[in-house]
């Protein structure tokens, strides 16, 4: 394998993928990236064995081969050179030279027959969405995704798939978010799969803001997913995802409509009185306002009131604060709905306006 | 299986007694404890025991107690003899050590065992010896008012038995335990203890508080005494005494633990479980506290034939006692703070030789300790280190004294960035910084935690567990309790819960593991705790993030503010993990360090 080339053209399919090479790794072909010259074509491999990520970038006059070496050392080595240089890497003997300018370096390799692959991807659902709703459907509702929960089902982002749309669902067993997105794409029967936590951070990493279409390709037990010069694959977490719509509250319930932005900041100034552990905050609706009030056990206290539109009777229902705001942040609507039951039940949240995305959040006893 | 059943005959009482004999005499210690338990009972004020060859070839133990009536001699030795209990209701309320009429019997199915006694109206004294299993005739025999029982050769005629004892050291240590219990359990009576005719023991009646530390002093070391928190505590009918060790004079094994109940000697796993409850937070890994521990109660309170060796008991109101132990532990550790306790770690404790402890040749070892060869390298590595030591110390401002000094004095320097110096009264005392600070932050933290309460977090996708229907039910029976706790359970099947509500902090908790903890505390303890444990582990892990590292640089106003910080805080001679967080170096210690004054 030969190839002379700029620093820029190695750079970045490593910074692409790099993000998935674990830094303490057991495993040391798990620190290694593999890169593979065929066809005019370069490409960077890195996986962590749960999620693998591919850079494609043209390369011309270069020589077929292919190696692994390690990814942060050789990614530090192209970032420490200066901008636009031309780099040659090479590889001979169970080394990778690099040369740069009057720089040499000769890197230990590992065999590329070690590297782990996922083998290709059969059975599958297909279908593509604009990338921007794609990301956007991911931003809506990722957050609300368990940490390292015993049900490890939890630990990820359910995608549903229906004859025209990608439905994303995440709950912590506290809240939970959904959001739809429109896709194209033959749809035999509906499909539910469960990417993993690590899986959605990297995807999200790596959607950027393009503006192009995503592939995604779904089997059993991978998702794969196109974008440009990008190919991101992840292993599907085997299990069952609750029932999300019974936890969906229904029925009559009051409305409280409001100005997004405002309720926010509101939300925000008077979370920083509350108990730093637990983020409880408390909310009375009243006539047309809703006023919002924390404490800590220092004995400080918030309190703000903001106008809005409510005529129910009124009631008063604590919070763990972060899960509004975390809702209200991720909305873009100018409005948003708050739909309540009563101080003991679910709250419904969701974007004036818009029917596709909607978010439930649990009260707290405070 | 025989093909003809045999025929059931009465054992003859030999063999009959031989097989009591399995329970109660394991070793020549177990017989020890009887013949002393016994002399207990008869109210003696000296108990004198003799030991040969590890009591394997004698035991002797002479009491001046009320000795046994002439006539009731042999059925003293006889199986189900007692003069303790008559009728089934005193069952309820033994307030003697035996009550089972057992042990001589047993003891003389196993051994050449002679009884010699003498009542206060007795003219003379009589003996009777068993061998085999028949009391021989009444001989008189010279005797003081009191009892003697001789017992030798034990296991002569049971080799099997014989084969399982250890060497005569083993066995004798075994013996010298068994003494100490008795001596601990009893100050008013004397006692000595002797081994193949030398002296091991002469502990003296003990009247007051000065004398019982010093009969424990001489039982469990000096140490320890030295090291103990005193304990008086008495609420509704229950009341604990004793002494305990500070957190910081730990042991690596459970081996100074004497725990009394009515002044019986018992190994109790609710006792312990309370114990270790007491010492959780103060208590170093896999240490082990010390103590020695009095609780007394209503006889009625506690069932004590709850084991063949008495060792175990039932208490009636478990919860109830388990939380009276607790709560009277738990205060006394709380006063684990400078200025209210002895000093946590003496540093006689440690490594530091002193004249006392080290012979001359020893000092110089320790004085000339690096090897001569890397003489020079070593010199200009020193003389860095000093250096370093010298620009982190800061140097001592005159700070304005109140008329009293604070237990911790008034901070001199940071050394090193860990240790803060400080003089006192006494002299010097150095506080590792973080320890300390991870203590008073852990405190505060415990103290704010409980004027809130808990706070309740339901849950959006409720947990379903599976449990046994006893567990279930008990859920159900302790809902109150489950619900002070922060939790809210439903029962969904004869076998299914669910978990509907956590405690808000515990929110990301192992819901189900967590259930399940509390359902096993309260099947074996009727209490559980684990909602506070697991509270107060997220307050230390908490602590110890929000406290000061290593290397901040603090100045001194800051570091006299952790000074009267510590002074205030309960417990805060040791950090959440159980390590000391200062020492006090005397003065007369600096004196011996530096060969002065001698
Ligand atoms: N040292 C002693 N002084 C006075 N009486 C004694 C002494 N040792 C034994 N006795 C009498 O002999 C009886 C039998 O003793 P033994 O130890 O066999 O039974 P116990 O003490 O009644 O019950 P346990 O089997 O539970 O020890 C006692 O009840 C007591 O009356
Ligand atoms: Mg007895």
């Amino acid at each position: 394998m030969k190839l002379n080339t700029s620093r820029e053209t190695l750079l970045k399919p490593l910074q692409t993928v790099a993000g998935v090479v674990e830094r303490r790794q057991t495993l040391p072909i798990l620190s290694n990236v593999l890169i593979a010259v065929s066809g005019g074509h370069l490409n960077m491999t890195a996986t962590d064995l749960e999620v693998e990520l591919i850079a494609r970038t043209p390369v011309e006059g270069a020589t077929d081969g292919e190696t692994t070496v390690s990814a942060r050392k050789l990614m530090d080595i192209c970032r420490a050179l200066p901008e636009g240089a031309a780099v040659e890497i090479s590889e001979s003997k169970g080394k990778l030279a690099v040369k740069s300018g009057r720089s040499r370096f000769s890197l230990s390799t590992l065999p590329v027959g070690d590297f782990p692959l996922v083998p290709k991807i059969e059975g599958a659902t297909q279908f593509s969405a604009a990338a921007a709703q794609f990301r956007n459907t991911l931003a809506r509702t990722q957050f609300a995704m368990a940490q390292q929960d015993v049900r490890y089902y939890l630990n990820g982002l359910l995608f549903e798939i229906t004859s025209n749309q990608l439905r994303t669902v995440a709950t912590d067993g506290h809240r939970l978010s959904l959001c739809d997105c429109p896709i194209e794409g033959k749809i035999a029967k509906p499909v539910q799969a469960i990417v993993p936590r690590k899986g959605i951070l990297e995807l999200q990493r790596l959607l950027g803001d393009g503006d192009e279409r995503v592939a995604v390709t779904l089997s059993d037990n991978h998702i794969r997913i196109e974008l440009g010069e990008a190919v991101f694959t992840s292993k599907l977490i085997d299990g069952k995802f609750p029932d999300y719509e019974r936890v969906i509250p229904q029925g009559n319930m009051k409305r409280l409509v409001g100005d997004r932005e405002t309720l926010r900041q509101a939300l925000h100034r008077t979370s920083i009185l509350s108990n730093e552990k637990y983020r409880g905050i408390r909310l009375k609706l009243g006539n047309g306002t809703i006023t919002a009030i924390a404490n800590n056990p220092e004995l400080e206290e918030a309190e703000e009131t903001v106008e809005v539109d409510f005529t129910g009777e009124a009631m008063e229902i604590g919070f763990n604060v972060n899960y509004v705001l975390d809702v209200l942040a991720v909305l873009t609507s100018q409005e948003v709905e708050m739909m309540f039951i009563d101080s003991n039940s679910s709250c419904l949240i969701q974007p004036r306006g818009e029917k596709d995305s909607r978010h439930v959040v649990m009260p707290m006893r405070l | 299986m025989p093909q003809f059943p045999n025929r059931i005959h009465q054992l003859p009482d030999h063999l009959a007694n031989q097989i009591a004999a399995g329970e109660v005499v394991e070793r020549p210690s177990s017989v020890v404890k009887e013949l002393l338990e016994n002399a207990l009972d008869a109210g003696a004020r000296q108990i004198e025991v003799d030991i040969e060859q590890g009591g394997v070839k004698l035991i002797r133990v002479r009491d001046d107690g009320c000795g046994i009536i002439k006539d009731d001699m042999p059925l003293a030795l006889s199986r189900h003899a007692t003069s303790k209990i008559t009728q089934v209701e005193d069952l309820e309320r033994v307030s003697t050590l035996g009550f089972r009429g057992e042990a001589l019997p047993s003891i003389g199915s196993v051994s050449r065992l002679t009884l010699s006694s003498r009542t206060e109206s007795d003219e003379r004294g009589w003996r009777v010896q068993i061998e085999g299993s028949v009391p021989s005739t009444l001989e008189p025999q010279p005797h003081a008012r009191g009892t003697t029982v001789e017992v030798r050769d034990l296991f002569y005629n049971t080799p099997a038995r014989r084969k399982f004892l250890r060497a005569e050291k083993t066995e004798f240590n075994h013996v010298e335990e068994v003494v100490k219990r008795i001596a601990l359990s009893r100050f008013d009576t004397a006692v000595r203890l002797q081994h193949n005719q030398k002296p091991v023991y002469a502990l003296h009646p003990a009247g007051d508080l000065k004398q019982m530390e010093k009969r424990v002093a001489d039982v469990c070391g000096a140490a320890f005494v030295e090291h103990a928190l005193r304990i008086d505590f008495e609420a509704t009918g229950l009341k604990l005494s004793g002494w305990i060790a500070q957190p910081t004079f730990s042991r690596s094994q459970a081996d100074l633990q004497y725990f009394y109940v009515n002044g019986r000697m018992v190994r109790d796993k609710l006792v312990s479980h309370a114990v270790r409850q007491a010492y959780r937070d103060v208590l170093f890994h896999d240490r082990h506290p010390a103590f020695v521990l009095y609780f007394e109660l209503d006889p009625a309170l506690v069932d004590v034939n709850a084991h063949p060796t008495k060792h175990e008991v039932r208490f009636r109101e478990s919860r109830m006692v388990h939380d009276f132990l607790f709560r009277a532990l738990h205060n006394v550790l709380a006063r684990t703070r400078p200025g209210s306790t002895p000093n946590p770690v003496a540093v006689s404790d440690i490594v530091i030789p002193t004249a006392a402890n080290a012979a001359p040749e020893q000092q110089s070892t320790f004085v000339y300790s690096s090897p001569p060869s890397g003489a020079p390298a070593q010199v200009r590595e020193n003389m860095a280190s000093y250096a370093s030591m010298f620009s982190a110390a800061q140097p001592a401002a005159e700070l304005p004294r109140t008329s009293e000094s604070p237990p911790l004095g008034y901070a001199l320097a940071q050394l090193h960035g860990i240790f803060i110096l400080a003089e006192n009264a006494n002299g010097l005392v150095l506080v590792d910084m973080h320890a300390a600070h991870e203590r008073v932050t852990y405190e505060r933290m415990k103290q704010a935690h409980a004027g809130e309460g808990i706070v309740s977090q339901p849950l959006l996708v409720p947990v379903t567990v599976r449990v046994s229907e006893r567990e279930a039910a008990l859920a159900d029976e302790q809902r109150d309790l489950l619900r002070a706790a922060g939790i809210e359970v439903d029962r969904i099947g004869p076998e299914t819960m669910v978990i509907r509500q956590l405690p808000a902090l515990l929110r990301d908790a192992d819901a189900e593991k967590l259930l399940r903890d509390v359902l096993s505390d309260l099947v074996v303890h009727g209490t559980s705790s684990r909602v506070m444990d697991q509270l107060n582990e997220l307050f230390a892990t908490m602590a110890c993030h929000g406290s000061v590292r290593a290397n901040r640089r603090l100045t001194l106003p800051e570091m006299n503010a952790l000074l009267r910080d510590m002074e205030a805080t309960e417990r805060a001679d040791q950090c959440n993990h159980g390590r000391p967080t200062w020492i006090q170096l005397g003065l007369g210690e600096l004196d011996k360090l530096f060969l002065r004054g001698q």
